[in-house]
């Protein structure tokens, strides 16, 4: 493998990403399954990066799902979008930056197709200011939260304590990174790196000590599909484009998955589980499963934030093995505890794929 | 007066234009900016349809170079001008040219493969183009190709950067796909043992006896092929490729190992024909390649007195089209500068 | 009956990914779908440009176009610059416009869809919510997704998020004012004239299969379009 021959793309595709003054919208799936990483994307920003990011609150979903899952129709989701551009343009920001790959992709397509049929973006007007009175104006910088983070890589890693080495064998952790379909795949261009060899999370992992691993199916979907997860007679669609992924890998021996898609880690994670219950197998080392980190986890373990407190605990796959191998310390006795510190009990343990510890 | 031409390109067109301007008695330059002539018909091994070795055609050129054309290697072109009576150039290296007619023949570059991102082209090791190809077989190194290699299957790839809206090129290459039936033929000859597989959107075997070697590739040689465009390409762990494509006559998606794949690179109009062109305000196509006066009926003509088209320049052509249309241009320069006495 | 291929060419994502076919292949040998179903987008792009209506008719009340995941792949590699996948969600608009959804078993799930996705967008402003996410319809969700659902309040607070909360921050209450500018949003643009066709299409099919269909995600309709899997729909395995 040339690795100049994948540099010279990663320079053809630089994508513009806003410097300060963001304006926040968050994601669905993230604050359901993931809240530890939305909060930390804002501590990230505001503590480490001093960074002006906003948040207004009356900002909802982007209606992507459901756009997806084609119950919204094309109009309202555009509309929606325009909404929130509304928002936006009344508190005063220009730079528009999404915590959803969905949403990400649906503001590109919005915009694009705007773009290329203004017809459909005066008619959106007209239905925003008919439906709610608001007018906006459109951003000048669309970015996703991990092209931020990307862009900050270097004063993360100047800032963090820990690198992304094995400390056993003082070998840098091998890392597969699984780029959020939408992010790149419509529109090669609005993607760092494009679409064949997007660069967002190799630039962190190669930043911060790591060593990136392709694998043949790394650019297969995960299979989250929308319809072919939400309807339970579809999801073997779903388990499969996931499957097929963790059999590429798994000659690999990937000891992490860094993922940029609200979806995809959620996918990657819960898949494991299930493919060890129907059929007793697990990836990964002695059966703990390949652990699936989010940009902002990992960033946060980077920087010595608590591993509970980056919301670690609710992935299914033990997050444990991962975090003795880089050296990092974490109570277990907290790993389940309420904010106050009290028990509140903790999950059973799966089949096959292994608790961390495995006494309880 | 004396009658002169320059011709800017050395290679088979811009050599054959300078034979038969030269026999007709014309005073030519040839400008050319390697060190030697030839262009790319010194990649080749040996050409379609009947495999014959290409030193012949290169022997031949290179017998018609004689004393009387007034040679110019290593030369680059500075700047270019029509003051209405003479053509100017101006060389790097400082040398002045000026002559009543100028002949384009600056021909063309292969399709850089690296702009196909998903096949791997300069990442992957076991990629190579067509072009590579050539020179493996011309040094007889073919076997030093699959040496230590766990796979025993060769993928041609065709429509390589033509016919592709993604790289800018919607035009068909033409020359690609008589060139992978003939590379397949030949590996298939050399190394029995390998297997072929030919990918294809369509067989474009359009000249003579071109049809003939698709039928023997595959009744003698067992070459296989498959009707689907490779969609991507990614390497294995032992470095073999794992590609993805639709055999599009079966309808059922393929995967399959393969040990090299060959991409067949298309044309693209050269830089440095853009960049004359621009200078003497040629018409560009759609396609970047040069506009003649007619297509029909005035195929070496521009709508610039005194200045002509030859060979590829114009668009994807082979050698036997490019020496013919290199002769038909000589013979409209003869009669321009005849005409102007 | 319709003129359909019009109709369709009056969606912009049809004008803009349909372009013409040469059947090269490269989406199908790159989609998910076209890997595990019986599905090539290639097929729905060769189709739609035939511009015969009994063909598209056909495709609008088959299963063939649920199939698609929208990840867009196919986007990506195309060398005459369709967009399959942007056809596909054209075509899926179409069916439901037109009733033709309810004849397949995969265009019946949209009801379960609008149910439970579309309900919480317009109630909670969010496509998803933890306490409906039940650990019984998500046993794939994992025991780890059972204990957070029993202690989703305790979790939340834990990890820093203000659930059901005035202001900003993560699983907030969205206020009411905002909840009615997307009601209306939906309203004026034709979201909540999808979602009723997607009921009354769906009572008239239930009718019709002599099932129950309410209100909810309990009833027998709904139970059966959510859960029922002919095995139809992989390739037929050739000798």
């Amino acid at each position: 493998m040339k690795i100049e021959g994948k540099q010279r793309i990663w320079m053809d595709y630089q994508k513009e990403i806003a410097d300060d003054h963001f304006f926040y919208v968050r994601s669905c799936v993230r604050q359901n399954f993931f809240p530890g990483s939305e909060k930390t994307f804002l501590r990230i920003l505001q503590s480490e990066l001093q960074k002006d990011i906003y948040e207004n609150p009356s900002h909802t979903t982007c209606s992507g799902i459901g756009y997806h899952a084609d119950i919204v129709p094309f109009e309202t989701s555009m509309t929606m979008v325009a909404r929130q551009f509304a928002l936006m343009t009344e508190a005063g920001y220009e730079n528009f930056t999404t915590s959803c790959i969905t949403s990400f992709g649906l503001y590109s397509e919005v915009l694009e197709t705007w773009h290329h049929f203004p017809e459909t973006e005066q008619k959106t007007r007209d239905f925003l200011y008919k439906a709610t009175g608001r007018t906006f104006k459109k951003p000048s910088n669309v970015s996703h939260a991990s092209d931020i983070i990307f862009k900050f890589r270097k004063k993360i890693s100047e800032k963090g304590k820990y690198r992304l080495i094995n400390r056993q064998t003082g070998q840098p952790l091998r890392v597969v990174e699984h780029i959020g379909c939408h992010y790149s795949k419509m529109f090669p261009s609005k993607g760092v790196g494009g679409a064949e060899y997007p660069y967002v999370l190799t630039g962190m992992i190669d930043e911060w000590g790591g060593e990136v691993i392709d694998y043949p199916e790394r650019r297969h979907c995960c299979g989250f599909g929308f319809r072919q997860y939400f309807v339970q007679a579809n999801r073997g669609f779903s388990i499969s484009c996931s499957k097929k992924k963790f059999e590429s890998m798994e000659p690999y021996k990937p000891d992490m998955i860094l993922t940029n898609c609200p979806g995809c880690p959620m996918f990657l994670d819960r898949w494991q589980y299930a493919i060890s219950e129907m059929e007793g197998k697990t990836y990964g080392d002695n059966g703990y499963g390949i652990p699936v980190l989010t940009y902002e986890e990992l960033a946060g373990l980077v920087l010595g934030y608590d591993p509970w407190d980056l919301g670690l605990q609710v992935h299914q796959v033990p997050i444990e093995p991962l975090l003795e191998k880089i050296g990092i310390p974490y109570d277990p006795e907290m790993k389940f505890r309420n904010i106050s510190g009290q028990d509140i009990g903790r999950p059973e343990s799966p089949s096959f794929l292994k608790f961390y510890p495995e006494k309880v | 007066m004396n009658k002169t031409a320059i011709i800017i390109g050395g290679g088979v067109a811009g050599m054959e234009t300078a034979i038969q301007l030269l026999r007709l008695g014309i005073e030519v330059y040839l400008i050319e900016k390697e060190s030697r002539l030839g262009g790319h018909l010194n990649s080749w091994d040996h050409l379609f349809p009947n495999r014959r070795d290409s030193k012949e055609v290169s022997e031949y050129l290179q017998l018609g170079m004689n004393e009387g054309i007034s040679l110019h290697l290593n030369a680059e072109i500075d700047t270019l001008w029509n003051d209405k009576k003479k053509f100017n150039i101006k060389l790097k290296d400082g040398t002045r040219l000026n002559s009543d007619a100028l002949v384009i023949a600056t021909g063309y570059e292969v399709f850089d493969a690296r702009k196909k991102e998903e096949y791997g082209y300069g990442i992957y090791d076991n990629v190579i183009t067509s072009v590579e190809l050539e020179e493996f077989l011309r040094n007889n190194e073919l076997k030093r190709l699959f040496e230590g290699k766990t796979s025993k299957r060769v993928g041609i790839i065709h429509c390589v950067g033509s016919r592709d809206e993604k790289v800018g090129n919607l035009y068909c290459s033409k020359l690609c796909c008589v060139t992978g039936v003939k590379q397949a033929i030949e590996i298939r000859e050399r190394m029995p043992d390998i297997e072929v597989f030919c990918f294809y959107m369509d067989l474009r075997m359009f000249d003579r006896y071109f049809e003939e070697m698709y039928f023997e590739a595959q009744e003698k040689w067992g070459v296989q092929f498959i009707r689907g465009r490779l969609s991507e390409a990614a390497e294995n762990q032992d470095h073999t490729l794992l590609i993805k494509l639709e055999d599009t006559l079966t309808g059922l998606p393929l995967k399959m190992n393969v040990g090299l794949l060959i991409l067949l690179v298309g044309f693209v109009p050269s830089p440095e024909t853009r960049r004359l062109a621009s200078m003497l305000g040629l018409k560009e196509g759609d396609d970047r390649f040069l506009c003649p006066a007619d297509e029909h009926t005035l195929t070496n003509s521009t709508k610039i007195p005194g200045v002509f088209l030859a060979g590829t320049v114009k668009g994807p052509e082979g050698i036997a089209g490019t020496i013919t249309d290199a002769r038909a241009a000589a013979l409209q320069v003869a009669a321009y500068l005849t005409s102007r006495e | 009956m319709p003129d359909l291929y019009n109709k369709l060419f009056e969606d912009v994502r049809v004008r803009e990914g349909l372009k013409a076919c040469l059947n090269c292949g490269t989406c199908t040998a790159i989609c998910p779908a076209a890997e595990f179903y019986d599905y090539q987008p290639r097929r729905i792009v060769d189709i739609l440009q035939t511009k015969d209506d009994s063909q598209i008719e056909a495709l609008l009340k088959s299963d063939t176009i649920w199939y698609c995941g929208e990840c867009m792949s196919c986007v990506t590699r195309c060398p005459r610059g369709n967009a399959p996948g942007k056809l596909i969600q054209a075509l899926r608009s179409l069916s439901q416009d037109l009733g033709y959804f309810t004849e397949s078993e995969k265009g019946r799930q949209q009801l379960a869809i609008k149910r439970t996705i579309g309900k919480w967008i317009l109630e909670y402003g969010y496509c998803l919510f933890p306490s409906e996410i039940l650990p019984g319809l998500h046993p794939e969700q994992g025991p780890i997704w059972e204990w957070e659902y029993q202690h989703i309040e305790a979790v939340m607070t834990r990890l820093g998020a203000n659930y059901k909360g005035t202001g900003p921050g993560i699983l907030r209450k969205i206020p009411d004012e905002a909840l009615d500018e997307i009601y209306k949003i939906f309203e004026v643009t034709g979201g909540i004239s999808r979602f009723d066709k997607i009921e009354e299409f769906s009572k008239k099919k239930a009718r019709e299969m002599g099932m129950d269909m309410e209100s909810g995600t309990n009833d027998d309709y709904v139970k059966f379009i959510y859960t029922v899997n002919s095995g139809n729909h992989t390739k037929k395995n050739e000798d």
